[in-house]
């Protein structure tokens, strides 16, 4: 008998804390969302504006109609799977040999690629737009994309996968016949589909939210994705406060669909890149 | 029995085929990720800029940073920045003890906490940004709560800039790592907790005793990883900043970054890159060393 009311005063303060650090995490998210609904509002009024008095859409529709949104949607998506496909494809076959195979320098060629993970080279962004410029890549999504089309930690990652299939698969395969290429193909790869699919949302999602790099290389703006038209919207309306935090939802809602409804994966990736 | 020939013995040996597997992603990452280490050197090594012509300096860019007032103050801004590295790891154990509870819902918050972590650091800045304005939500409730008798520009004070925006890089990254250490704990084995347990000790034995000993590899993981993400701090001072008021939260990537693309000294900026690329890789030795010399084993 007086287990019970232990028990549940401590449910009670355990839900306490978890609520109070969920409201810290998303109050942010939920303000700005509540900002973007309140109608030709000043954020910085006072008070401040927390809570919208009506719910209206007309911020959204104007700078949907002012942004061409569907565009900058567009080209992310267009970035987001072209570094999704070739992060996948490159990693996969980079990592293959070096999980199974055995030849010489394979050791030497994975230590070499080990060690860029920890020599960060900051000075990277100036030699690659030369090197983007120089190839003739400049004002295109391929320039966005081919920096990072394949990193070493996807390689890491992916070797970690390849060295858990089991080594009777490839000798099955060679005794019928089967070209490396075809081993790796249609033997391999479908093992190695949870480690895919994780490389596959962790890329989709950087791409998602990258700004940067897409600034130096693209010179049109219609050409930017969604993170780097919010900054260059936030530059050019920056009193605009409702626009600003639609667009700010709009950019942010997607990203956020995807990881809801691909979750599972994403906290396994997160913590199977430590593990592995 | 009779020797095949050379070339279709090299055609079908495993190096060669391996190699032909490699080549695609080898010659990217060269392109992108090697040579951009290798031809920082020389570059460093020029005035190379868009203007003027391209001439061999030696090591004047190097001579120039160390008496280039901003960009020490980046680089000791780069190091204060550290701060945020061992507060991000006490808060993210202490979230991930919090969601390692079995209680009915646990998946949402988990969920609503990793939530920052997936979104576009501009999106986030532009929130705090406006949330941290003088005349900002914050602002209003520290102040109406009467924690605070004047209300702060936390991000164009001096005093304050620097310290708001590694509050927000820890409010961004806190999921992140708080995942990390989840999955630290529920690889902890149950029966190694209810057998302490049964030999009598209490929850704080078993957290010092089980709990953080085996938590080691990971907290070793997430601090390597933050504190390189901390030298390298950028958008989120990219987005609110700019590197101000005065230099105030200058770091040392911004710096590169305003160097090479704003002056577009890129001889230089190389230079200041390799001088940051040269401090993350000494450090990373030594804590590879402290981590050895700890003997902490990875299990």
């Amino acid at each position: 008998m007086r287990r019970k009311p232990l028990r549940f005063t401590k449910s009670l303060l355990l839900y306490g804390a978890l609520i109070l650090l969920a409201i810290f995490m998303m109050g942010p998210f939920l303000w700005i969302l509540s900002v973007s609904l309140m109608p030709g509002k000043n954020v910085f009024s006072s008070p401040p504006a927390i809570f919208p008095t009506f719910i209206d859409f007309d911020n959204y529709v104007q700078v949907w109609n002012y942004m061409d949104f569907p565009r900058y949607l567009m080209n992310t998506v267009i970035i987001a799977l072209m570094g999704v496909v070739m992060n996948i494809f490159f990693s996969c076959l980079t990592a293959y040999p070096l999980a199974v195979f055995r030849f010489k320098g394979r050791d030497l060629i994975f230590a070499l690629l080990v060690m860029t993970m920890i020599i960060p080279a900051a000075a990277g962004m100036v030699v690659n737009y030369l090197t983007v410029k120089a190839l003739g890549l400049m004002g295109g999504f391929l320039a966005v994309v081919l920096p990072s089309a394949v990193t070493v930690f996807n390689i890491f990652l992916m070797r970690q996968a390849f060295m858990g299939m089991p080594h009777e698969l490839r000798d099955s395969g060679k005794v019928d016949g089967a070209s490396e290429f075809r081993i790796w193909l249609q033997l391999s790869l479908p093992i190695v589909k949870p480690a895919i699919a994780v490389i596959g949302l962790l890329e989709f999602q950087g791409m998602w939210n990258s700004f940067l790099w897409p600034m130096i290389v693209l010179n049109d703006t219609k050409q930017y994705p969604i993170a780097s038209a919010l900054s260059f919207l936030n530059g050019q309306f920056a009193y605009n406060f409702g626009w600003i935090a639609a667009g700010t939802v709009i950019s942010v809602i997607p990203i956020i669909i995807v990881f809801l409804c691909t979750q599972k994966y994403y906290m396994e990736g997160v913590s199977g890149a430590v593990k592995g | 029995m009779k020797r095949t020939p050379f070339f279709t013995r090299f055609g079908k040996s495993e190096a060669s085929v391996a190699w032909f597997f490699m080549a695609p992603g080898l010659i990217l990452l060269a392109l992108f990720v090697f040579w951009p280490i290798i031809y920082s050197v020389p570059l460093a090594l020029t005035n190379y800029s868009v203007i003027g012509k391209t001439e061999f300096v030696g090591f004047d860019n190097f001579v120039k940073a160390l008496q280039d007032r901003s960009y020490i103050t980046s680089l000791v801004n780069s190091l204060l920045y550290v701060i945020v590295v061992p507060f991000i790891q006490i808060f993210s154990i202490l979230m991930a003890i919090l969601v390692n509870s079995n209680v009915k819902g646990i998946k949402i918050f988990r969920t609503a906490y990793y939530i920052p972590v997936v979104t576009s650091m501009v999106a986030v800045a532009l929130i705090w940004g406006w949330l941290l304005n003088q005349n900002g939500v914050i602002n209003y409730v520290l102040s109406s709560v009467g924690l605070m008798k004047e209300r702060i520009t936390w991000l164009s004070n001096k005093d304050t800039a620097l310290w708001t925006l590694m509050f927000i890089t820890m409010w961004k990254g806190l999921g992140y790592y708080m995942m990390i250490y989840l999955a630290g704990l529920q690889s902890i084995p149950k029966d190694l907790v209810e057998a302490a347990m049964i030999d009598g000790a209490n929850r704080m034995q078993t957290i010092r005793k089980i709990t953080i000993p085996l938590l080691k590899p990971y907290v070793f993981f997430c601090t390597l990883i933050s504190l390189m993400a901390a030298i390298r701090v950028f958008d989120e001072v990219f987005i609110l900043t700019m590197g101000g008021p005065g230099d105030a939260t200058l770091t040392s990537s911004l710096y590169i970054y305003k160097q090479g693309f704003q002056q577009f000294n890129f001889g230089y900026s190389s230079a200041l890159g390799l001088i940051v690329s040269v401090m993350i890789a000494v450090l990373s030795i030594v804590i590879f060393r402290f981590n050895r010399k700890g003997g902490v084993n990875p299990y």
